[in-house]
């Protein structure tokens, strides 16, 4: 018979003697692994999501935002990057709309607040902007019009609205039109509602919870007349760059450079995603604390299978086994035990990520599985090294005459 | 073929009592043989058998097995000349009850490292089936009388072809008659096969089936 073949299956069939047992050894690691896979899959879900929420922004644009945290080469959070923020005003926005490779910049002044109408009172974030947004942001109208860059320089009193605020308050969006709203003691009128963008939920923008109104209202109860940030289209992919470093220079002439960032939405996103990065390994590596108790209970376990079985090993050596053959024996069956852990820690997870899917788009990649397997063969060789060494180095003579 | 001189074995049980199991024994043991050891229990039989099979080093002395000297071979070699050179039948039968009649018996060639001239599952069916064990090849050791077990465990050590064939008490866990047919089949090996044998035994019976007796007594070969 086949020598590995021979091993692998007198593994199996020991393992297989003592079911109950095997079982519960291997629950160590299929709860480990389970947990491991999970997060992962987790941490996979919420990149694809806020990928996705990136790329409903809208493409070719940069963002202008105080502080140095967006910077290029910054990694997320420095010491300069908290602390007390500019804000930008309308000189900047006509300084950065000489930027020749500049097709839009679109000022926004961002609050949330309470706003009410026919009697209803709900939250939702007031966005003072210019009328460049709507195009910018590949924002579509389900009823009304946007308002239009006369509407900014009159102050009109209009706004264009989300369709989930506009739902929360009129029931449905197209009852919104021509009515009321009133938004920091002002009385606007809802002039257009905007088609649903999606997201929000998980702590992302909820962008049809937006109100939108000319900055220059918004400037009549922001006493400071400033913007928190601004965005900026390129006039094509390949001149980014060189509207970045447009928009760089001129900033730089009133800011210093830790005051502000210049960013593609894919440093954002980067930034973004490296933190979540880094918020998913700390969650991992306790998930993988409970992959080391398997491995100490897998280890445990071969350490009592050795000892049940001395008078076995000590025939094994008479007949001629090697220190080595045995040594492969304890290994193969810490070894099985550990990546049945594995199979089953991964086929738990398949089956709550079925269930999660449902709320939220986690997804199990190939990495993962791969992961879960190779660390699983891992934890049976490195906790079942030692139980297989010392069964090994059982002297024959001794091992054959143990009661 | 085996040439055992001046072998001392010490056991430290602590620190001032040390147990002599062997003094200065010299034996040697020709191809072909059959020789029994007799000597009651404690008197170090087992421990000459045990460092004859390769099972145990002598605290001092030289062992030489199939020419070559023991001391000299690290445990890898030891194991492999074990595997090849030495059938082991045990008082205890030592089966692995885990294991098939048929596995049990293949189980040595399994651990072989070197190119088997024999298909060691016929010839295991071939061993089992003299020794009129055809009918329990699937059946596991704990399921046969002691007399089948102790056939099992014959047809175990002649798996590899051994040269010697190192028995130790092989009668003494069987009824007579069972122990009878055990013994008589050892006996042919060495009458027919002309295989070296070494019973191990307490018992003048079964001592004088042998060519030659070795006496042992207190650790020292009695003349």
């Amino acid at each position: 018979m086949n020598y590995f073949l021979f091993i692998i299956t007198s593994a199996y069939s020991d393992l297989m003697r003592n079911k109950a047992r095997t079982f519960l050894t291997t629950l160590g690691i299929v709860i480990g692994v389970a947990s491991v896979v999970l997060l992962q899959a987790f941490g996979l879900g919420l990149k694809a999501y806020i990928q996705g929420q990136f790329d409903s922004l809208g493409t070719n644009l940069i963002f202008v935002l105080p502080g140095s945290m967006f910077r290029s080469g910054s990694s997320g959070f420095s010491p300069g990057s908290i602390g007390t923020l500019i804000s930008f005003d309308e000189k900047d926005l006509n300084n950065l709309k000489r930027a020749s490779y500049a097709e839009t910049v679109v000022p926004s002044t961002m609050k949330s607040s309470k706003v009410d109408a026919q009697g209803k009172n709900e939250y939702a974030t007031v966005y003072g902007t210019s009328e460049e947004i709507f195009p910018t942001r590949n924002l579509e109208l389900s009823n009304g019009i946007f308002f239009s860059k006369s509407d900014v320089n009159k102050r009109a009193k209009v706004a264009v609205i989300g369709s989930k605020i506009a739902e929360k308050i009129f029931g449905q969006s197209e009852f919104a039109l021509d009515q009321k709203i009133n938004v920091d003691k002002i009385s606007f009128k809802i002039i257009g509602v905007l088609k649903s963008k999606g997201g929000g939920g998980f702590g992302g923008p909820d962008f049809d919870n937006y109100i939108y109104i000319p900055y220059k209202t918004a400037f009549l109860v922001n006493d400071k007349k400033s913007f928190s940030n601004f965005i900026i289209k390129s006039v094509s992919s390949e001149r980014i760059s060189d509207l970045k470093n447009e928009t760089d220079k001129i900033l730089l002439k009133r800011y210093k450079e830790d005051d502000f960032s210049v960013a593609e939405s894919k440093e954002i996103l980067n930034t973004v995603e490296s933190i979540f990065a880094m918020l998913n390994m700390v969650l991992i590596a306790i998930g993988a604390v409970s992959l080391v108790v398997g491995g100490i209970g897998i280890m445990n376990i071969m350490y009592v299978s050795v000892t049940e079985r001395i008078r076995e090993i000590g025939i094994r050596r008479a007949m001629g086994a090697l220190e080595k053959d045995i040594l492969f024996q304890f290994l193969s069956e810490s070894i099985l035990l550990s990546l049945l852990g594995g199979v089953l820690g991964l086929l738990l997870s398949f089956l709550i990520v079925l269930i999660l899917r449902i709320f939220f788009p986690a997804y199990i990649d190939l990495n993962s599985m791969l992961m879960a397997i190779f660390v699983s063969s891992a934890i049976g060789v490195g906790f079942g090294v030692f139980p297989a060494r010392s069964a090994a180095k059982l002297l024959p003579i001794e091992a054959i005459r143990y009661e | 073929m085996i040439k055992i001189s001046h072998v001392n074995k010490q056991y430290v049980l602590d620190a001032d009592n040390i147990f002599h199991a062997l003094t200065d024994v010299s034996i040697e043991i020709k191809d072909k043989e059959f020789v029994s050891i007799i000597g009651q229990s404690g008197s170090g039989k087992s421990t000459l058998m045990h460092i004859i099979g390769l099972l145990d080093k002598p605290t001092s002395g030289q062992v030489i097995v199939n020419d070559q000297d023991v001391s000299k071979l690290d445990d890898d070699k030891i194991s492999l000349l074990r595997n090849d050179f030495v059938g082991f039948v045990f008082q205890q039968f030592n089966l692995i009850n885990k294991l098939t009649v048929l596995e049990n018996v293949m189980l040595p060639s399994i651990y072989s490292r070197k190119k088997l001239d024999f298909n060691p599952l016929e010839k295991a069916n071939e061993l089992l089936k003299r020794f009129g064990l055809e009918e329990k090849i699937k059946s596991y050791p704990n399921k046969l009388s002691g007399g089948q077990q102790q056939r099992v465990a014959i047809a175990r050590a002649l798996i590899m072809g051994p040269k010697l064939i190192l028995a130790d008490e092989p009668t003494g866990n069987l009824d007579s008659k069972s122990g009878e047919i055990v013994l008589s089949l050892i006996r042919d090996l060495n009458h027919k096969e002309k295989i070296t044998v070494i019973v191990v035994t307490h018992d003048m019976n079964v001592a004088k089936q042998a060519g030659r007796i070795i006496k042992i007594k207190d650790g020292k070969i009695e003349k």
